[in-house]
């Protein structure tokens, strides 16, 4: 029976990938800057990708490439590798479409903080509703 | 060729008009009618796909994309689930894009917008059919992106910084969710080594007693993730924002169908994948039922106190989904198909009562409940459209909502549990006490001196829009008054989930 230690020494990538997600929720979570959410955003993302990839690793394997002088090589999983590629594509995506917000957000606020814009915006509907008045 | 391939061109379709129409932007009337084919023909192909489940009777139809065998390559399923989703999906987006015509233009502003706006819609219900049919955990956390991804983007629609700053907070929030499910995922295949539900399943029946907690952590992981994505009680903090700053057709389909189709990604993994007997061990039907009753009690309190009409129909949204996971969390054959039957008639419910306020508001240019006395005299239709749905939401009997809680009600009592029913009942009533109120000032209390100047210029609904929403209230009645084809799909599907492995 192997100990704690042990198991977390041989499968190092996954106790990194959960040390990169549990920063990457910190950081989402206590941030008030927009721009260190989407940060987080993508820490979380490359947690998913070790976690992925470590999955598909077999060591000492090759590339996943029939290689005619050596038909019987071991090689490594390709599968988990092509699935990040998308994770990766999804990732850019909602980076971009981030930046776009928080662009907007900037021009109309002149601010990237969380809870300034939230303050900024209930004195403006405040006044709204007292003008209405 | 369509026939054999009818399960691909269900989600091809929308995908692929969605992504076209943008070219056509200059030319708003085109795009309006590509838009309403691409639902007919969705419907379509719904119902072929649905007689197909009846006339197989048992034996699901399992579509190989691309004419990959099943490890290796992407399964379409199916069976009444895929069915029963997707004829709500069709049936109730359909509506909605027949509403959009001619006056989204005014709410978004500008026919580039305008046609991105449909883009998104038609990319979400894509994604939604998707999410029915597949029968792959990796294709399922894409087309969740897909989802989430068009969510967003409809929430930011109307391009005010308001909607912005709600769209980041979802975006944020979904992406978190998103990350949670794909890590679940990650867990699943390193265990088992498959990403076909079937295959993962029969893995994870091998494998789960000597990795029980790579099990833990990923049933956690997809249950908070999709909890979150779905509004689940206490992860629905974003929902009030999302869905009362974007544009009410959005609002419509976002509160309607797109929250729905997380729940059934979840029902998925979880029956599915994991199976009844890990549900129990790991006591997962405790926390949703648990969670349910939780959402059904606080999201109604919630909703109580709003003034802002779009924000009380949000919070009402939580405390339906809460209904909704109860019969989840049931693990019986009357709850389940119950929680089926009632996310089914939520969805031409919420559709119906989120369009119907959008058409009040955009005539009166008022939001507040409180100063929409009288709007029945003048909006008859519109009016009556909402009470309709009010009271299908409410659970009165004829409409649809009755039956939906009439098998949540059967199925709590068949597990012996009395706490669910009361819930359920009291739900009920705090639904009452949140929409009778609108109801009242709508119909029986007279305009204010001050509104009658505006009342001449009162723009009412279109053809289009009377017709989308004549379309709504026609679901919710025959739901509500023939639901006996509707509850034995439900009731195969439920079979099917409980029987699975």
């Amino acid at each position: 029976m192997k100990t704690l230690l042990e198991k977390l020494i041989i499968n190092y990538p996954y106790f990194f990938a959960m040390v990169l997600f549990a920063i990457g929720v910190l950081t989402v979570l206590t941030r008030s800057n927009l721009f260190k959410k989407l940060l987080g955003i993508n820490i979380m993302g490359s947690a998913g990708y070790i976690l992925f990839i470590a999955a598909g690793n077999i060591r000492g394997g090759t590339e996943p490439i029939l290689h005619t002088s050596d038909p019987g090589a071991v090689y490594v999983n390709p599968l988990p590798s092509a699935l990040m590629l998308t994770g990766i594509v999804v990732s850019v995506s909602v980076t971009a479409f981030a930046l776009s917000l928080i662009i907007r957000l900037y021009k109309e606020y002149g601010t990237t903080d969380a809870q300034r814009i939230a303050r900024m915006r209930n004195e403006v509907t405040e006044s709204d509703s007292s003008d209405r008045r | 060729m369509i026939a054999d391939n009818l399960p691909a061109f269900v989600i091809i379709v929308p995908l692929f008009v969605g992504v076209v129409l943008p070219v056509f932007a200059r030319r708003l009337r085109l795009v309006e009618g590509l838009v309403v084919l691409a639902e007919a023909a969705g419907l379509a192909g719904a119902g072929f796909l649905a007689y197909i489940v009846f006339a197989q009777k048992g034996t699901d139809w399992v579509y190989q994309l691309g004419g990959w065998p099943a490890p290796w390559g992407i399964e379409l399923t199916v069976n009444s689930l895929a069915v029963f989703f997707l004829l709500a999906v069709m049936a109730v987006s359909l509506p909605i894009a027949l509403f959009t015509i001619g006056n989204l233009k005014e709410e978004v502003g500008g026919n580039r917008r305008t046609a991105r706006f449909y883009t998104l819609f038609l990319l979400l219900v894509g994604a939604l059919a998707g999410m029915a049919l597949t029968n792959d955990l990796f294709n399922t956390y894409v087309l969740v992106e897909v989802a989430t991804l068009s969510c967003c983007g409809l929430v930011s629609s109307r391009g005010t910084p308001r909607a912005a700053e709600a769209a980041f907070t979802y975006l944020i929030l979904a992406t978190l969710a998103s990350s949670l499910v794909v890590i679940g995922i990650g867990f699943i295949y390193v265990i088992t080594g498959h990403l076909n539900m079937g295959f993962a399943s029969q893995g994870l029946a091998e494998v789960w007693q000597t990795k029980p907690h790579v099990v833990w952590l990923a049933i956690s992981f997809v249950l908070v993730g999709f909890g979150l994505k779905s509004a689940l009680f206490p992860l629905h903090v974003w929902l009030p924002d999302a869905h009362s700053s974007a544009p009410s057709p959005a609002s419509a389909i976002l509160s309607g169908l797109a929250v729905k189709g997380y729940m059934i990604c979840l029902l998925k993994f979880l029956y599915v994948v994991f199976g009844p007997d890990l549900m129990k061990e790991f006591s997962v039907d405790r926390i949703l039922v648990l969670a349910g009753m939780a959402a059904i009690i606080c999201g109604a309190v919630m909703a109580l106190p709003q003034d802002n009409l779009k924000r009380r129909l949000a919070f009402s949204t939580v405390s339906q989904v809460g209904y909704i996971y109860l019969g989840f969390g049931l693990m019986d054959e009357n709850g389940l198909a119950g929680a089926l039957f009632y996310l089914a008639s939520h969805a031409a419910i919420k559709s119906a009562l989120f369009l119907s306020a959008g058409a009040m508001i955009s005539a009166t240019g008022k939001k507040k409940i409180s100063e929409m006395a009288g709007i029945g005299r003048e909006m008859p239709l519109t009016a009556a459209a909402f009470t309709a749905a009010s009271l299908g939401l409410i659970g009165i009997p004829m409409f649809s909502g009755f039956v939906g809680k009439w098998y949540l009600i059967t199925g709590s009592l068949d597990t012996g549990d009395f706490l669910p029913t009361v819930i359920i009942i009291a739900g009920s009533v705090l639904c009452a006490a949140y929409l009778f109120p609108v109801i009242r000032v709508a119909w029986f209390e007279s305009p204010q001196t001050a509104n009658q100047e505006n009342t001449a210029q009162l723009k009412g609904p279109g053809a289009a829009q009377k017709l989308a929403l004549l379309m709504l209230m026609a679901v919710i009645f025959i739901l509500g008054i023939v639901p006996g084809p509707f509850i034995a799909l439900a009731k195969n599907a439920a079979a099917e989930l409980l029987m699975f492995r």
